[in-house]
């Protein structure tokens, strides 16, 4: 292409060019308008017709959980030998989902990869989302509900304290700690963000709260230098965060007795596995954002493709670890082990365990051409197809285990009833409801950090002239 | 206005002293640090007397307090009734036990009452009786619901209206005058079979005085066959009793003598004749022949499925192998008169079963239910005399017995128009009575005045004169002879809580003799001999029996002379096939014949053998369904004659082909709220000359899968799991240790703990262990763990979704019988093997340490407790329990009813249970049904687990007392063997000893070092302190299959191999 305009000493870019962050050469105040706009702009009727419809699944699902609350959890179809069915698949699915924004924040921030500056803020939020369905889950599916502070190190007049050999308690720590630090972390992210929507809000109202939650941002240098430095902390402290709070959420099944539970295989399985849902769920839910609202310069076609490698990648992990317990079940000898998963792939359960292999293993595999990564319907199917087959692992996991465990006269079918389905659906309103708001009132991306990779933020930057290089050329435009 | 207080509050006069420099000083400083030290008000609050402007202050403030708060509000507290009158050696909270008998059919049965100020709570076996040892069946553990019955009669109906007690004794006294003036004539009495003495001794004065009067007596289970050919060849007051403790081989020909016809002296010897403890050799060989798997034929070492009616036949052919075996003449004789039947037995097992009784002559032993005809009855006696068993392991027994007329005879007498006056005192004949009596219609109907004592208003009450409402036998005096004659009282625990009668009160008022305990005085007077005979009567009521009262052996003897006129109507049924079903009537083994419709701990307790609870249905074997194509909850048509009935087909492993099975007692039509839409009635189909079975039924499918039969259990096979081990008698001789190492035990590695686990110090160390070779499964432990521990029943609905509450269930499994997993007939001929299944106790408990909260921990004496008030219900334990055994409150079954339905409701409500309402619902419990409640267990509430707790409110009695005794420093260890837990106490086969493992002495710590005790899934490392004894069986070698029986643990197949098409074809409910 270059080889005979190429001069004696061939730049890096040149040889290998990397593809822009943000097309089109955006300017950055393009930017800020593109996404301060959206807040900015009248609410849209979609928007209306939508948080409608969310919000009356979410309001119904409340109103499952009154009806669970007064009644008691006999009105899901829990049951002995099933003590925890759709309450904890749907837990573990969540908080699943939940994993992809620290994720991406965090580890890919102190990765430097910078492309994930174009939808760390929605993933961020996302995961927050994610987290309080999964935390309705376990707050409501107790006998006593309002014997939950048990839970909680309280000293008390009996000097009893929590079981701290329980991972459900240590579900407890994890899950909160996760909780507090994302929004920390999501929070702070939003400050410089939310100090331009102060200055540019137009309403008195708008710049109050915006004014007030901006926390006095100036934009000032020793104001970013602390910033970034908070950010950096915050970004090393959600880290190891990511990875233990899922295996901290497998541990309730790992170090059980249970055959199909009790796997050492489960922490970095599980962990992959929320990757994997959790990468799925923000393609899911920022493709139709990305459409509506024009994204595409900022949110390309190049982040769609590496977020398909991603998700090749952990669901792979993920069809390793499906097989390796199988192999384990085989190689380990333990009849009960084997008869789990035979009962699992074979039982009258088949359908849901097929399911989930399909979905996570099978079909993701598609991602291996390019062209699938590129094609806006294979993608949002192939998200859509993890998104289930992620729910279907929890539930194969973790009720269809519980079926059939070691004394066969006690095994016991799980069907579930219309308020468990209900409850999930409505946990499905709240997320969807949540993020509507978040769309609707907060700057969805990031816009100063992605100003930062905007060539025009590199001080040695040079904007190609007339007489560049072609690949120069190519790679800009 | 704010005082402030200064510190000190002015300048005192006289001398003057400082705390420092500062202080004379008088700096503001100074001043601040005190003020700071000291604040304003705290002098005045503690030294000062309280003023009234704080005063006033103070109260506002709590009172303002105490109302947002609201911790100034509780609930009233009323209905507190001081126990003013109280009885000289009661201790509010301590339970005082009486003894007491329960009137059954086959006589009394020995109990011990608990009861708690005045109400009685639990009732238990009577182990001061020579024959008993403590045990009972489930219908005497569940007897106490019964009495607390919230539908139970509750007032004198005259013409279905209600009326008083004065004007019934007006009527009974003019029904006095009338029989006075015509001797009787016209009036009869319907009774029920009782072997009670004095009620014998009112009928014989009453007969006496009234010589027209009728007496007659009925029972649906009692056909007058035996009877008849008992008096035929015996003569009349003899009672024949099997002596198990001397039977070596044992055949019964449908005869379920540990489940329907068991009583529990016989499962008592029974069992001490299959313990094996160090040997085996004592152990006795029990084969069974019949048409379904009763608890007797689960217990067979050999089982041949044969149809009802085809067991005559079957005992012609034995007969004829017999009498050829032993040259008896009479029995050669018997089997030339009677034309020999189509056979098709399996020679090589008639032939080996004749020898098996042969060879042990004198201890061997054949029975045969009791509901076959005369001359059958009259073969099997001629069999036993065969081969001697009749005077040792069949006992000719002296019993007195007054005797009365069938319901046949008065059903054709009322007919006639004979019977003016008819007063039925037992039973429920518009119910029960065959249906070619066409009771209710041409019976009751043509009689003028009916008088019914009845414990229900049900289908009898209908058209009565007059409804009596009947006492309890908890309520009212009388007394019994045991099965084996032993006398005993019926004492009264409390009064009758509605004025219910007994039947003694009413015959005491027709012949103005007195009833209650006067008349049990009279009648103990021929019974307590010379002597003392008030210290006799104190001493009888004590001890709840007279020792050495027992039938003696009678001087009649087997009369052969007699046997041709039973033989006359000697008919052989022909052969059953597709098109001539035979369908019999056992009777429920929860709630016999209909007479406990209304008990819900029986109608939740699963059936022994199909695990179905609040309902029966048609039994019918795996082939014969398939050829009729009908299938597990199809409605079916069966006709018989005229006689039609839909009914539920429930496919059961055992079952002989084209023999249907259908319990008795269910489908009532006039029946409380617990026994309401139940089941099917199977006497619709039941005639006067068809007892037991009716032949010539066909089958006609009405509704595909339109019945919803509910099981505890859904799966029946071990899946090749070392759960149950079993082995032979033989095999125990030369390998006692057989059971240690099996499966997954075979080799387990010695853990290491990383925990360090609580001390277990304490004086005492509980544990159990479960005897397999003597369990039968009769779920007794069942309903008596019920009973003790204040466990709800939670509905037919809430055991469809796997919530039922029973903190100990009974593991039902099929096996091949012959080892072979080929085998084609595996599914309908199997093995059966039972185990009680509760709280194993593990020492490394899984619930305890995945429990968030700690409210399962373990105690120093190894006990693995439950602290429901800290529980907050996340179900982790249950989930990690590899035993299942933990039950969860998913509703607040004990406030909520669980039996109403409802009615109009929204889709996905509508015919369920009122559960689902929640605060919408009715609340409360009935206020009878909290006097049956054990107070010292709590009433869980909703969202808890529970399970098995060993009886700990036993243990804390146990170890109060022992406190007590032993002082401040005494020794604080519980004697041995002082405690049993409720299961093992109602247990009559003794398969379940709970106590001390720690002391060497004890009975417990003597069986788990019984080479056969192993624990269930020992390779967990969870080291349960409830253990199993294996369970073996004695084959004969010479029978068919003989080789294979009792092997099913010890072959084990890979576990995969077996698992795949098993599971794929049936999910839910079939039969592996």
């Amino acid at each position: 292409m270059a080889e005979t305009h190429a001069p004696a000493t061939v730049p890096f870019e040149e040889r290998m060019p990397r593809p822009p962050m943000v097309l089109n050469n955006r300017s950055m105040s393009w930017i800020t308008n593109l996404i301060a706009g959206i807040p900015e702009q009248k609410t849209p009727l979609w928007w209306y017709i939508t948080i409608a419809i969310t919000g009356s699944f979410a309001g119904f699902g409340v109103l499952c959980i009154l009806y669970l609350l007064f009644t008691g959890v006999g009105v899901w179809g829990n049951n002995i030998p099933v003590g925890w069915a759709w309450d904890i698949t749907n837990f573990v699915f969540w908080i699943g989902i939940g994993h992809a924004g620290t994720l991406i924040s965090a580890i890919l921030y102190l990765c430097r990869q910078k492309w994930r500056t174009s939808i760390n803020r929605a993933a961020e939020a996302m995961t927050l989302f994610a987290v309080i369905c999964a935390a309705i889950y376990p707050g409501i599916h107790v006998g006593r509900v309002w014997m939950v502070w048990f839970m909680a190190p309280v000293p008390n007049p009996n000097w009893i304290w929590p079981n701290f050999r329980s991972p459900l308690l240590w579900d407890v720590f994890a899950v909160s700690t996760y909780f507090t630090v994302s929004v920390l972390f999501w929070f702070l992210g939003l400050v410089p963000d939310l100090a331009t929507m102060r200055d540019r809000a137009r309403s008195k109202v708008g710049k109050f709260c915006y004014g007030l939650l901006a926390l006095g941002w100036r934009g000032g240098n020793r104001q970013w230098r602390h910033y970034e430095m908070a950010y950096l902390i915050l970004a090393g402290l959600s880290t190891p965060l990511v990875l233990s709070v899922h295996s901290t959420v497998s541990f309730d099944f790992a170090t059980s007795l249970i055959p199909g539970w009790h796997t050492t295989i489960f922490p970095p399985y599980f962990v992959a596995g929320a990757i994997f849902g959790g990468f799925a769920m923000v393609l899911t839910l920022m493709l139709p954002a990305r459409s509506i609202y024009k994204l595409h310069d900022v949110f390309t076609w190049n982040h769609i493709d590496v977020m398909c490698k991603i998700i090749l990648l952990t669901g792979s992990i993920v069809g390793y670890a499906y097989t390796m317990e199988l192999f384990v079940a085989f190689y380990g000898a333990n009849p009960f082990e084997r008869f789990a998963f035979i009962n699992r792939y074979f039982g009258p359960y088949w359908w849901a365990a097929w399911s989930m292999f399909t979905c996570n293993v099978v079909i993701p595999q598609l991602f291996w051409i390019r062209a699938f990564r590129r094609n806006l319907i294979t993608v949002f199917f192939v998200c859509m197809c993890v998104n289930a087959g992620m729910w279907y692992e929890r539930f194969v996991i973790i009720a269809v285990s519980l079926t059939r465990d070691f004394l066969p006269s006690s095994w016991g079918m799980y069907y579930p009833t219309w308020v468990d389905v209900m409850t999930f659906v409505g946990t499905f309103g709240i997320f969807t409801t949540f993020f509507l708001i978040f769309i609707r009132f907060f700057p969805m991306i990031a816009m100063s950090e992605v100003k930062t990779v905007l060539p025009a933020a590199d001080p040695h930057y040079h904007p190609p002239t007339i007489g560049g290089t072609e690949s120069m050329k190519e790679a800009h435009v | 206005m704010k005082r402030v207080f200064s510190h000190p509050p002015k300048e005192s006069s006289g001398k003057h002293y400082w705390r420092g420099s500062e202080e004379l000083a008088k700096t503001p400083e100074f001043q601040q640090w005190l003020q700071r030290e000291f604040p304003a008000g705290a002098a005045e609050l503690e030294t000062d007397a309280v003023s009234r402007r704080n005063f006033m202050r103070l109260m506002g403030g709590s009172m303002a307090l105490a109302g947002i708060g609201l911790s100034g509000c509780r609930r009233p507290e009323s209905y507190i009734v001081p126990y003013t009158k109280s009885v000289e050696w009661l201790i509010p909270g301590k339970a005082v036990l009486y003894t007491t008998s329960m009137p059954t059919r086959s006589g009394g049965l020995p109990l011990i009452a608990t009861t708690f100020e005045g109400r009685p709570t639990k009732l238990e076996g009577n182990p001061l009786v020579p024959s008993s040892n403590g045990g009972t069946d489930t219908f005497a553990q569940a007897a106490i619901l019964n009495l607390y019955d919230p539908d139970r009669a509750k007032t004198v109906l005259e013409e279905g209206k209600p009326s008083s007690a004065d004007k019934l004794e007006a009527y009974l006294k003019k029904v006095q005058g009338d029989l006075q003036q015509n001797q009787g004539a016209g009036f009869a009495l319907l009774l029920d079979y009782q072997q009670s003495p004095t009620r014998d001794r009112f009928l014989t004065a009453f007969k006496q005085r009234y010589p027209q009067a009728e007496i007659y007596f009925d029972d649906p289970l009692v056909a007058g066959q035996y009877e008849q050919a008992v008096e035929t060849l015996f003569g009349t007051d003899v009672v024949l009793r099997p002596a198990f403790d001397q039977a070596s081989v044992i055949l019964s020909l449908d005869c379920d003598f540990l489940g329907i016809e068991q009583t529990v002296d016989g499962v008592k010897a029974f069992s001490a004749r299959r313990r094996a403890h160090g040997s085996a050799k004592d152990m006795n060989r029990l084969y069974s022949v019949d048409n379904r798997f009763t608890l007797t034929g689960g217990m067979a070492d050999h089982r041949l499925r044969c149809a009802a009616s085809q067991i005559p036949a079957f005992a012609l052919a034995l007969a004829g192998k017999l009498a050829a075996a032993t040259n008896d003449r009479v029995l050669a004789a018997m089997v030339s008169q009677v034309k020999q039947g189509a056979g098709g037995f399996d020679d090589v097992w008639l032939a080996e079963c004749a020898n098996d009784l042969v060879v042990h002559k004198g201890q061997s032993l054949v029975l045969l239910g009791s509901r076959y005809p005369a001359w059958v009855q009259g073969l099997v006696f001629a069999m036993n005399n065969a081969v001697s068993a009749l005077g040792s392991t069949l006992r000719i027994l002296h019993r007195t017995e007054f005797k009365g007329g069938s319901l046949q005879d008065l059903a054709a007498k009322a007919k006639s128009g004979a019977v003016k006056r008819l007063f039925i005192l037992a039973g429920n004949p518009a119910y029960s009575a065959p249906v070619d009596l066409s009771w209710a219609e041409s019976v009751q109907q043509k009689v003028p005045e009916v008088l019914r004592l009845g414990y229900y208003e049900d289908e009898t009450t209908a058209g009565t004169k007059w409804h009596v409402p009947e006492a309890h036998f908890l309520e009212s005096w009388g007394d019994q002879r045991a099965p084996d004659g032993t006398y005993l009282p019926v004492q009264p625990m409390i009064l009758p809580l509605f004025g219910g009668w007994s039947q003694l009160d009413l015959l005491a008022k027709l012949l103005s003799l007195t009833a209650g305990a006067d008349a049990v005085r009279d009648t103990f007077k021929s019974v307590a001999g010379s002597g003392d005979f008030e210290e006799a009567w104190t001493a009888f009521l004590r001890q709840g029996c007279v020792k050495d009262s027992a039938f003696r052996v009678a001087s009649a003897s087997f009369n052969t002379d007699r046997i041709p006129t039973l033989l006359q109507g000697a008919v052989l049924p022909g052969p059953v096939n597709p098109s001539a079903i035979e369908i019999v009537f056992p009777a429920d083994y929860k709630v016999d014949d209909g007479r406990y419709t209304n008990n819900a701990w029986l109608q939740e307790l699963p059936d022994p053998i199909t695990k179905l609870t609040w309902d029966n249905a048609v039994q019918i074997s795996k082939a014969t369904a398939k050829a009729l194509q009908v299938a597990e909850g199809d409605l079916v048509e069966i006709s018989v004659g005229e006689r039609r009935l839909i009914a539920a087909i429930l496919v059961a492993p055992g079952q002989a082909d084209f023999s249907l099975s259908l319990s008795l007692g269910y489908g009532r039509s006039a029946v409380g709220k617990v026994g309401h839409g139940t089941g099917f009635n199977a006497y619709l189909l039941r005639s006067s000359d068809g007892p037991y079975f009716a032949t010539g039924a066909t089958i006609k499918k009405v509704q595909p899968g339109g019945y919803k039969l509910i099981r505890t259990q859904l799966h029946h096979s071990m899946e090749g799991r070392a759960l149950i081990r079993e082995g032979t008698a033989q095999e125990y001789e030369s390998n006692p240790a057989f059971a240690k190492k099996v499966w997954m035990d075979k080799d387990i590695e010695p853990n290491i703990s990383l925990y360090s686990h609580p001390p277990l110090n304490a004086p005492n160390q509980w544990g159990m262990v479960v005897d397999l070779n003597t369990c039968i499964g009769c779920s007794a432990c069942v309903v008596a763990c019920q009973a003790e521990n204040n466990i709800p029943i939670v509905g037919k609905d809430q055991v469809e979704h796997g919530r039922e509450m029973h903190w100990i269930r009974i593991d039902r499994y099929f096996s091949s019988a012959d080892g072979d997993i080929n085998n084609p007939h595996l599914e309908e001929d199997p093995e059966m093997v039972v185990e009680p299944v509760m709280c194993q106790h593990c020492e490394n408990a899984p619930c305890e340490t995945v429990c968030p909260v700690n409210a399962t921990v373990h105690s120093e004496d190894g006990l693995n407790v439950m602290a429901y008030n800290r529980c907050i219900g996340t179900r982790y334990c249950s989930n990690n329990c590899p035993f299942k055994v933990r039950r969860f409150n998913f509703f607040n079954y004990n406030d909520r009813p669980v039996l109403d339905k409802i009615e109009n409701g929204l889709p996905g409500f509508q015919g369920k249970q009122q559960l689902y309402l929640g605060p919408f619902g009715q609340w409360g419990m009935e206020e009878i049904s909290k006097l049956q409640k054990n107070p010292n267990v709590t009433v869980r509430s909703r969202g808890v687990m529970e399970k098995c707790t060993y009886c700990v409110q036993r243990i804390e009695t146990a170890k109060i007392s022992q406190r007590i005794k032993a002082g401040v420093k005494g020794d604080l260890t519980i004697p041995t063997d002082s405690i049993k837990s409720a299961c093992q106490q109602a247990c009559p086969a003794e398969a379940i000893v709970f106590g001390d493992i720690k002391d060497p002495e004890s009975q417990v710590a003597k069986l788990r070092n019984l080479p056969q005790n192993y624990h269930l899934l020992e390779y967990l490392n969870i080291q349960t302190r409830t253990s199993y004894l294996a369970r073996l069986r004695n084959p004969n070698l010479k029978m068919p299959g003989a080789a294979k029986i009792g092997h099913i643990n010890t072959i084990h197949e890979p576990v995969e191999e077996r698992i795949g098409p098993a599971t794929r074809v049936e999910p839910e409910g079939g039969n592996a």
